[in-house]
């Protein structure tokens, strides 16, 4: 940082109201949808805990539950779902680190719609709440599972949770879905006209790549699960029938309001919606360790230009695949055939991401932090998930395979477990510029092995389950011979799950201790090249507001041969 | 001494930065950024750039009404060709009844929606104009700026969805109503998401011409909401269009 730029730290004072709860500074946005996202994130696991409990010992006494009943099972299965993808997966990635670092790696002063992106953030807490409320009304939580198929979903009388719990969610959804166009719109907007000058699409970072693709990616889902919510919603308020088959049989009743429509319209237009998001799940998750492990490897990015590739051939092959999570709806061969190639292309973009991360880390001089141990986890979380994920995309075999906890293994390894390292990842790293002072690093590396071996002795396990032919969703198989032999296993997972979550502890007193008492944190602790860096930590409420940056250089120059420094700022 | 060596040395140095061009020229508009070599002044760039933005703003949530619509044609077309299973016969049968749709009254309320289009388009060109007088530090003539074109888009606005709910009420006194039949359930979808997305619109307008009667110093704002929205309006007109030829052509 050239020593004459003229940054004041005089904060800028706003009024408490202005500035903490109902601000318009991106950054302030970031941390609130970091800790909205935190919130959820308990929840979640603390649903996930309660169901895996159930699993080991289907007739134990929970304190504050009592015995999980089969309602409760699916509603909780339904609220770790939802809460999960939504309000984690596709909320801190994006929406949290996106928020606070978008414009700052850009140059920008600000989003370009800062009272938008405030409005976003107010639309997901909203959202949050309204999903919240489902457990506390009668009947409680949906049943029908993060992806509400229909007719399940669309009629109030197929069980407990599906009268004004489902109602709930569909509304919570809907808002869920406004939030992410809102800030979608206001990702791309940032990105295509709020650069510094200098700051060409090839000098960007790879975040702000993956946050860039991701927003497009957000932009075109959202918009169709939004139209799905609402024909849901009219279909189960309004009287309409665009999901509700006819001649319909619930509990032996026949549905007579309903003159007959599809529910594999719900299926298509919902993982229409449903395939893309998982990349906007992951895709920030691989920029994070894209850059990361440049900046701990002290080398430029192996391939710059092939990552760029990369994300932009996994975004719009996200599109044409969403086919291959409904092989055992019924499908014509041919089409099955056609998704299932599509599928396996993902593949190619893929391996080039990995191989490219591994090239990275490959003769560097590698400081092993914790961001960089959680981007390392992320690669290999990334591999392990990602190759049944070519296993699964043959309709013959997924026919088998669906349903069953091989998949539950699948998913949560390559989108859950590994969209979570990327964010561990982050979070250890962008802290200093957050918070203005470093995490421990023992308890971070700490944290780092619990939860990786953690990870995999959850999810390895699965893979067996499933080819053991274990359903997944079901709350009790005591009865079923085949399955009471797998016992032994879910309690093993179920150990392990007790004991990673309960690691997690270690991640909280470390945020919340390092936040008030950690190690100040100077302007650039990692020796960084990125903008971000040449602000005092933290981010001072203005930003780059009052002087604008000029950037010279791309966005990995590290190891220059023949410099007195190792890194060369981009603006310097 | 490999003399050789030294040669291959200096030409594998690494390229710097990992991709991309070492030195990208200096040109105007890079992302947005003043960059200082203009010669207009600053604060007329500074707003030009400011409705670039807005701009490619709304272009992106009409990027997102279209995909709204999109679905649901993709679900019209699915769902008028599946027909439904009968149990008691134990066969397909094809249920759709096509709608008669109450043409004039349509026609009427398109007309209406053309009208609105014209005296939005009318109302930026006029502050349009407005703002470039004002820059050169001359007082516009009062002539066309004077008449409120854009209090007439918002009367004609709501006149389109009064129209819109006298289609609604004519289709129901047939006995008409949402769930009597797949198509009926297509058309008050399409028309009634579209009404949605107007009365967001008619909203921005609103906000527009109410506020250069009571504010006239945030005169700038106003006239960006009118151009954004002018774009935006447009489509409403344009997706209006497309709906009403699919209603027509494939009834079913």
């Amino acid at each position: 940082m050239p020593a004459s730029s003229p940054i004041s730290t005089a904060p800028v004072t706003r009024p408490f109201l202005r500035r903490y709860l109902f601000s318009t500074d991106h950054k302030m946005i970031g941390r609130q949808y970091f800790f909205l996202s935190l919130a959820a994130v308990l929840v979640g696991a603390l649903l996930s805990l309660l169901m895996r409990i159930h699993l080991a010992w289907p007739h134990a006494k929970v304190p504050f539950v009592g015995e999980i009943k089969p309602e409760n099972y699916l509603a909780f299965l339904t609220m770790h779902g939802t809460l999960m993808v939504f309000f984690v997966l596709s909320t801190v990635p994006q929406n949290g680190f996106g928020t606070f670092f978008l414009p700052l790696q850009l140059g920008a002063s600000d989003m370009a719609f800062p009272r938008l992106n405030m409005a976003g953030f107010w639309t997901t807490l909203i959202s949050f709440l309204i999903l919240l409320l489902a457990f506390f009304v009668p009947g409680g939580a949906s049943l029908a599972g993060w992806t509400q198929y229909a007719p399940l979903s669309a009629l109030a009388n197929a069980g407990p949770g599906q009268g004004v719990g489902t109602d709930l969610w569909l509304v919570s959804i809907g808002l869920f879905c406004l939030s992410s166009v809102l800030s979608a719109v206001n990702f791309i907007t940032t990105t295509l006209k709020q650069r510094a000058p200098g700051m060409g699409f090839m000098r960007m970072p790879l975040t702000c790549w993956a946050w860039f693709v991701t927003a497009i990616l957000s932009l075109l889902a959202f918009s169709v699960l939004t139209a799905a919510v609402i024909m849901l919603l009219m279909d189960r308020n309004a009287g309409t029938s665009f999901f509700v088959p006819g001649g319909l049989m619930v509990s032996g009743k026949a549905v007579v309001d309903h003159t007959g429509g599809s529910p594999l319209l719900w299926q298509h237009l919902f993982w229409f919606f449903g395939h893309p998001e998982v990349y906007i799940a992951v895709l920030p998750g691989m920029g994070v360790t894209s850059h990361l492990l440049s900046v701990f490897a002290r080398k430029p990015v192996f391939g710059y230009k092939a990552m760029v590739g990369a994300t932009i051939a996994i975004g719009a092959l996200g599109f044409m695949v969403w086919g291959h999570h409904m092989f055992a709806s019924g499908m014509d061969p041919y089409a099955g055939f056609a998704f299932s190639t599509l599928t396996t292309a993902i593949a190619v973009p893929s391996a080039i991401k990995t191989f490219n991360w591994v090239a990275t880390l490959y003769g560097g001089r590698i400081r092993f932090t914790t961001p960089l141990l959680f981007s390392a986890g992320f690669v290999s979380l990334f591999i392990t998930g990602g190759l049944t994920g070519p296993l699964l995309a043959q309709p013959a075999l997924d026919v088998y395979l669906h349903d069953t906890y091989f998949v539950v293994a699948h998913f949560h390894l390559i989108m859950a477990m590994a969209g979570l390292f990327a964010v561990f990842a982050a979070t250890y790293f962008w802290f200093p510029k957050m918070f203005g002072r470093m995490m421990n690093e023992r308890l971070g590396r700490l944290h780092f092995w619990i939860t990786l071996f953690g990870s995999y002795a959850i999810f390895m396990p699965m893979h067996l389950l499933g080819i053991a032919g274990h359903p997944r969703r079901y709350s009790d198989l005591t009865g079923v011979q085949y399955v009471t032999a797998m016992a032994p296993l879910q309690r093993f997972i179920t150990l392990a799950a007790i004991v990673t979550i309960a690691g997690q502890a270690i991640f909280l007193v470390n945020l919340f201790w390092s936040m008030f008492r950690g190690t100040v944190a100077g302007a650039n602790p990692w020796e960084c090249t990125t903008l971000e860096w040449t602000l005092p930590s933290p981010a001072p409420a203005q930003g780059f507001s009052d002087h604008k940056p000029t950037v010279a250089h791309g966005p990995y120059e590290y190891s220059i041969p023949g410099a007195e420094q190792d890194f060369l700022m981009q603006d310097g | 001494m490999p003399v050789v060596g030294d040669h291959a040395e200096i030409e594998r140095r690494p390229k710097l930065g990992g991709g991309g061009p070492g030195k990208i020229p200096r040109r105007r508009g890079y992302g947005g950024g003043d960059d200082g070599d203009h010669d207009q002044p600053s604060e007329f760039y500074g707003r030009k750039q400011r409705l670039r933005t807005y701009h490619v703003g709304v272009a992106l949530c009409i990027v997102c009404v279209t995909i709204v619509f999109i679905v649901l044609t993709v679900a019209y077309v699915f769902r008028q060709g599946m027909g439904r299973y009968d149990q008691t016969h134990a066969r397909w049968i094809h249920d759709w009844k096509p709608l008669a749709l109450p043409y004039l009254q349509l026609l009427i309320n398109s007309l209406v929606l053309v009208l609105s289009s014209i005296t939005l388009e009318t109302a930026r060109r006029s502050m349009a104009q407005k703002t470039e007088f004002a820059a050169m530090g001359i007082v516009p003539p009062r002539l066309k700026t004077d008449f409120p074109w854009l209090g007439m888009t918002v009367l004609l606005g709501f006149a389109f969805l009064a129209g819109q709910l006298v289609v609604w009420n004519n289709l129901r006194s047939q006995g008409v109503f949402l769930h009597s039949n797949p198509s009926s359930s297509f058309f008050y979808m399409f028309t009634g998401l579209h009404a949605v997305h107007l009365a967001g619109g008619l909203i921005v307008l609103l906000y527009a011409a109410c506020g250069s009667w009571m504010r006239r110093s945030r005169f700038e704002s106003q006239r960006i909401a009118v151009e954004v929205t002018g774009w935006y309006w447009h489509f409403m007109g344009l997706l209006w269009f497309g709906i009403f030829a699919l209603l027509h052509f494939a009834k079913g």
